[in-house]
C-alpha cells in the first residue's frame, strides 16, 4: 500500500509485525524510550507528510505507559502533518470503566476517548468493544471489529465433536454476546448467574425451586437427542418448560430467545443430574416453605434445567461444608470494600488519609464472584451441559475468580466432560493465567493476541491456545486505507 | 460544611505534601481511592459529595512513575467533573512533560501542549503549578495557569541557613545555547534566560556577586565542557537552578567550581526529580548539600543521601489555593513567603 505508514507502540509490536507481514509492508521506524525520569519519549524516525498513519498500541502490563505512549505517538504525527491518524487498539483500555459504578466515579473510557481525540486521532479501530455503546463517546468514527467469526472458526476446526458442545455465559451480561456465537454455530446454549445474597439468610432459593427436592428425581435418562435447530423441538418432552424459564429474577436480561434456546437444552436433557443437588442438600438451600407445595407439577420445568451450587471465597463447596461464621461474613455493602484491597500494589500505602468506607472495587456486574473472605454466594447453571463440552465464553479474561467459579460449577455440578474457557481478550491481570491453568475444571484456554502475554507468563502453560487477529486487523486497516466497507472482514467459512 | 468551600483532594504521586497543604487550609483531605487494578488500569472513587464545591487536585508525579501520576490525575479531575464540581484547580507542583516543550526536531511531539490539551479534556478549569520549566507552556492552556516562584522560599533558606554574605549565586546552565541548542532540548535560549536571570534575581535579592558556567552538552542527560565566568575564590558558591534530574550538571559545575578555588558548593533547586543515579552522584560529589523543594516527594531518597535537604513549599501552594478560592490576587506570593 502506498503512502501508509504502520507504526507499533511498545506494547504489542508481535501483532503489528504480523499485521505488516500480511499487508507486505514493514513498521514504520520510530523510537520508543523512557527518560530516566519515566517519562515517555517518542522519536519517529521517517517522514509521515501526508500520509495515511495507523498506529497500533493495545494495552499492556504497564496500562498508563501505553495509553501516554499512544497519545504522545499521535500528536508527534500530527505535529509531523500526517493526512490521517487511525489509531488501531486491539484492546480497548479502560472499556471495563465504561460506566458510572457508584457516585462520583470515572468514566475513565469516555475520558480517554476525549484523551484520543484531543491528542489528534481521526479514526479508531479496535476489537470487541466491552460494551458497544462505548462507540458514542468517540466525536471520531469507530470501527469496533468482531472476533467472533474467528473465535467460531476455531471451535470448528479445533474442537472435537463441536457440534454438541454447548455454549455458557458465565453472567447474564455476556448473554447477548454468546447467543450470536451460539447461533453462528447452531449450537445450545446455558447460563450461569451468581448471586451475592446469602440464600440460607435471604431464602433466595425457596418457594418455586424447592419443589424438586421433594419431588422423586424424573428420569429423563432418554438418549440426550440429536437436535440443534433452535426452536426446533422445544417442548417436546416438557412442554411447560420454555415460559417459566424466563421469570429469573436474576437474570433480568435474559430475553425470549433464551427462553427457546432453554427450552432445547432441556428436551436434550441426560441423567437426572438434580440428584446431586437434592440429595445433599440439609436444608442449605432454604427451609421447606409450608406455603410451597412440593408436588408442584409446574415447577419440574425449571427442576430439569436449573443447577445450583454454593460457592465459598470463589470456589464450589459440598453442600454440607460449614458456612462462614458471620462475624467473618461482612455485610453486603462492605463487600466490594475487602475485594479492592488484595488490588493495592504494595506500594499504596493503605492507611494514609485516603481510604473511606466506599463502594471502590466497583467489579462490574459480570465479574461479582471476587473471593471474598467468608462471603458466601449461590451459583446457578441454567441450561444443559452433561456430558457435553461446556465453553464458557466471554469478551475479557481479567480476573480468574468468575471463570474459576464458573468452570468448577459446569463441570462438578452441571457434569460438563470437558470445559474450555474462550474470551476475546486475554488481559490477564496478576496470577490470574497461573491460577486458570491451575484449575483442575478448566481443560482448556483460549484468547485473541488482541493483548500481549508476556513470555514469562506463558511459560509451561499447557491450557493456553492465542488465536491470531492479525488477518481481522490487517484486512481492516486495508479496507480502511482503500475507502472500502469494513463489514463480513473474515468470511463465515467453515 | 456550606457549598463552594475548599475540597482538597490528592493521588498517590505525593500524599505528604497534600497533607500539609490541607494542614495549613485547616481543613481535612477529602475521601478518595484511587487504586489499581490487577490489570494496571487506575479506578478513582471520590468517597464524598463534591457537587457545587472548589475542587482542588493536587498530584505531583512520582519520578519513574510519572505516566500513572498522570492518568490518576485526569481521572481525579474527570470524576470530580462528572460529580458537578464547581470549579476543578489542578494543583501540579512539578509539571510533567515539562521539558519536551517544542519541536526541536523533525516530527518531534510537544507533548507538554499534550498534557495541557489532556488536562483541559478532562475538565480541569484552572491550573496551579510551580517554576514551570520554560514559561511558555502557560500559553499551551486555554484555562487561566498560575505559575508560582520557591524563589522566595529559596531567598528564606539561605538567609536562615548560610551565611550568605560571602557568598555568590551561580547559574549552571548558561552556556551553549546558541551553539547547541539542536541537541539538546532543554537547551534554548528562552530557557537559558529564565535560569539566569532566577539567579541573577536571588543575587540582586541577597545583594550577592553572580557567576555563571558555560556549559556544552553532548547529549540528553550528560554534559561536556564547562567555563566559569566570574570570581568564587574563597567564597561559598550558592548553584540555582529549577530542576535536578540526573543531576550531572551539577556535579560537574562542583567540581568546576572547586577547581577555581570555591571553598564550598551548595546546589538549591525547586524540583529535585533526582531519578537514575543521581543519589549517588552527589554521594560522590564536592556538593556538600543539595537543598530541593519537596514538589517532587523524596522522602526515600533523603534516607540514602544525608545532603540532601528541603525545603518546604506546601505553605506556599496551600496559600494560592487560599487566594483563589476567595478571589485575591496571587501575585503576592511572587515575591514573599507566607509566614
Amino acid at each position: 500500500m502506498r503512502r501508509v505508514k504502520i507504526f507499533s507502540g511498545s506494547s504489542h509490536p508481535e501483532l503489528t509485525e504480523s499485521i505488516c507481514e500480511r499487508l507486505g509492508t514493514t513498521p514504520g521506524k520510530c523510537d520508543l524510550r523512557k527518560f530516566s525520569n519515566g517519562e515517555t519519549s517518542v522519536d519517529i524516525g521517517c517522514s509521515i507528510r501526508d500520509q495515511d498513519v495507523f498506529i497500533v498500541q493495545s494495552g499492556s502490563q504497564k496500562a498508563n505507559d501505553s495509553i501516554m505512549e499512544l497519545l504522545i505517538l499521535i500528536s508527534a504525527c500530527k505535529g509531523g502533518s500526517a493526512n490521517k491518524i487511525t489509531a488501531v487498539m486491539p484492546y480497548f483500555p479502560y472499556s471495563k470503566q465504561s460506566k458510572k459504578k457508584s457516585h462520583r466515579g470515572a468514566i475513565t473510557a469516555r475520558m480517554l476517548a476525549n484523551l484520543l481525540t484531543v491528542a489528534g486521532v481521526d479514526h479508531v479501530i479496535t476489537v470487541d468493544l466491552h460494551a458497544s455503546q462505548m462507540q458514542g463517546f468517540f466525536t471520531k468514527p469507530v470501527d469496533n471489529l468482531y472476533a467472533e467469526p474467528l473465535l467460531a472458526r476455531w471451535i470448528r476446526h479445533n474442537v472435537s465433536n463441536w457440534r454438541e458442545t454447548v455454549v455458557v455465559s458465565k453472567n447474564p451480561g455476556g448473554t447477548k454476546r454468546v447467543t450470536q456465537l451460539a447461533d453462528v454455530l447452531k449450537l445450545n446454549f446455558a447460563l450461569i448467574t451468581t448471586d451475592r445474597r446469602r440464600i440460607n439468610r435471604d431464602g433466595w432459593a425457596s418457594s418455586r425451586f424447592q419443589s424438586h427436592r421433594h419431588s422423586p428425581v424424573e428420569s429423563v435418562d432418554g438418549d440426550a437427542k440429536e437436535n440443534f435447530s433452535v426452536g426446533g423441538v422445544s417442548g417436546a418432552s416438557y412442554g411447560e418448560a420454555v415460559g417459566p424459564a424466563t421469570d429469573f429474577g436474576t437474570a433480568p436480561r435474559v430475553s425470549a430467545p433464551l427462553a427457546a434456546g432453554l427450552g432445547i437444552t432441556t428436551t436434550a436433557a441426560g441423567p437426572p443430574y438434580f440428584g446431586v443437588a437434592s440429595g445433599q442438600s440439609n436444608g442449605v438451600y432454604g427451609h421447606p416453605n409450608p406455603e410451597d407445595d412440593p408436588d408442584d407439577e409446574y415447577a419440574d420445568g425449571h427442576a430439569h434445567s436449573v443447577t445450583y451450587g454454593r460457592l465459598i471465597q470463589g470456589h464450589i463447596v459440598d453442600d454440607d461444608y460449614p458456612s462462614p461464621s458471620p462475624s467473618l461474613n461482612p455485610s453486603h455493602g462492605d463487600d466490594p470494600m475487602m475485594a479492592s484491597i488484595h488490588s493495592l500494589p504494595s506500594l499504596h500505602p493503605t492507611d494514609h488519609a485516603l481510604s473511606g468506607s466506599i463502594d471502590a472495587d466497583n467489579s462490574d456486574d459480570e465479574d461479582e464472584v471476587d473471593q471474598l473472605p467468608g462471603s458466601e454466594k449461590m451459583i446457578t447453571l441454567v441450561g444443559e451441559v452433561r456430558n457435553r463440552t461446556a465453553l464458557i465464553v466471554d469478551d475479557m479474561i481479567d480476573r480468574p475468580g468468575s471463570w474459576i467459579a464458573a468452570a468448577e460449577h459446569v463441570k462438578m455440578r452441571g457434569g460438563a466432560k470437558k470445559v474450555i474457557c474462550i474470551a476475546t481478550h486475554g488481559v490477564f491481570g496478576g496470577d490470574c493465567l497461573r491460577e486458570m491453568e491451575d484449575c483442575s475444571c478448566i481443560d482448556q484456554i483460549v484468547v485473541t493476541n488482541s493483548f500481549p502475554i508476556p513470555q514469562e507468563q506463558r511459560r509451561g502453560l499447557r491450557k493456553l491456545t492465542v488465536i491470531d487477529l492479525s488477518q481481522l486487523l490487517s484486512e481492516a486497516i486495508r479496507r480502511n486505507h482503500h475507502g472500502l466497507p469494513t463489514l463480513n472482514l473474515i468470511p463465515d467459512f467453515y | 460544611m456550606t457549598a463552594n468551600s475548599i475540597k482538597l483532594l490528592t493521588g498517590n504521586g505525593h500524599p505528604d505534601l497534600a497533607m500539609r497543604v490541607a494542614d495549613r487550609l485547616g481543613i481535612e483531605l477529602t475521601k478518595i481511592i484511587v487504586l489499581q487494578y490487577s490489570n494496571q488500569e487506575t479506578s478513582v472513587t471520590i468517597g464524598e459529595s463534591v457537587r457545587d464545591e472548589d475542587v482542588f487536585v493536587l498530584q505531583s508525579t512520582v519520578p519513574g512513575n510519572v505516566n500513572d501520576g498522570l492518568m490518576e490525575l485526569l481521572i481525579m479531575i474527570n470524576a470530580c467533573k462528572t460529580a458537578s464540581a464547581r470549579r476543578i484547580t489542578a494543583v501540579i507542583p512539578n509539571f510533567p512533560y515539562a521539558r519536551q516543550d517544542k519541536k526541536d526536531k523533525s516530527r518531534a511531539p510537544i507533548s507538554a501542549k499534550l498534557i495541557a490539551n489532556m488536562l483541559q479534556t478532562a475538565g480541569c478549569n484552572h491550573v496551579i503549578t510551580m517554576d514551570l520549566h520554560a514559561s511558555q507552556i502557560q500559553g499551551f492552556f486555554n484555562v487561566p495557569v498560575d505559575n508560582l516562584y520557591a524563589e522566595p522560599s529559596m531567598l528564606r533558606y539561605i538567609r536562615e541557613n548560610f551565611n550568605y554574605k560571602n557568598a555568590v549565586i551561580v547559574s549552571p546552565d548558561a552556556g551553549g545555547a546558541k551553539r547547541y541548542n539542536l541537541t539538546h532540548p532543554t537547551n534554548t535560549l528562552s530557557r537559558v534566560q529564565l535560569t539566569l536571570s532566577r539567579a541573577t534575581a536571588i543575587a540582586d535579592r541577597l545583594d550577592l556577586n553572580f557567576a555563571l558556567i558555560h556549559k556544552e552538552r553532548s547529549g540528553p542527560n550528560e554534559v561536556g565542557r564547562m567555563v566559569l565566568v566570574g570570581d568564587v575564590a574563597d567564597r561559598i558558591a550558592i548553584l540555582v537552578d529549577d530542576m535536578a534530574d540526573t543531576c550531572g550538571t551539577l556535579v560537574k559545575a562542583a567540581q568546576t567550581l572547586k577547581k577555581h578555588g570555591a571553598r564550598e558548593v551548595v546546589a538549591i533547586v525547586t524540583h529535585g526529580i533526582l531519578s537514575g543515579n543521581a543519589i549517588e552522584a552527589i554521594n560522590n560529589s564536592q556538593l556538600t548539600k543539595v537543598v530541593v523543594t519537596n514538589t517532587v516527594p523524596h522522602a526515600e531518597k533523603k534516607k540514602k543521601c544525608p545532603r540532601l535537604e528541603t525545603i518546604d513549599i506546601a505553605p506556599t501552594i496551600a496559600e494560592a489555593c487560599r487566594r483563589t478560592h476567595n478571589g485575591e490576587s496571587v501575585s503576592f506570593l511572587f515575591s514573599h513567603t507566607p509566614t
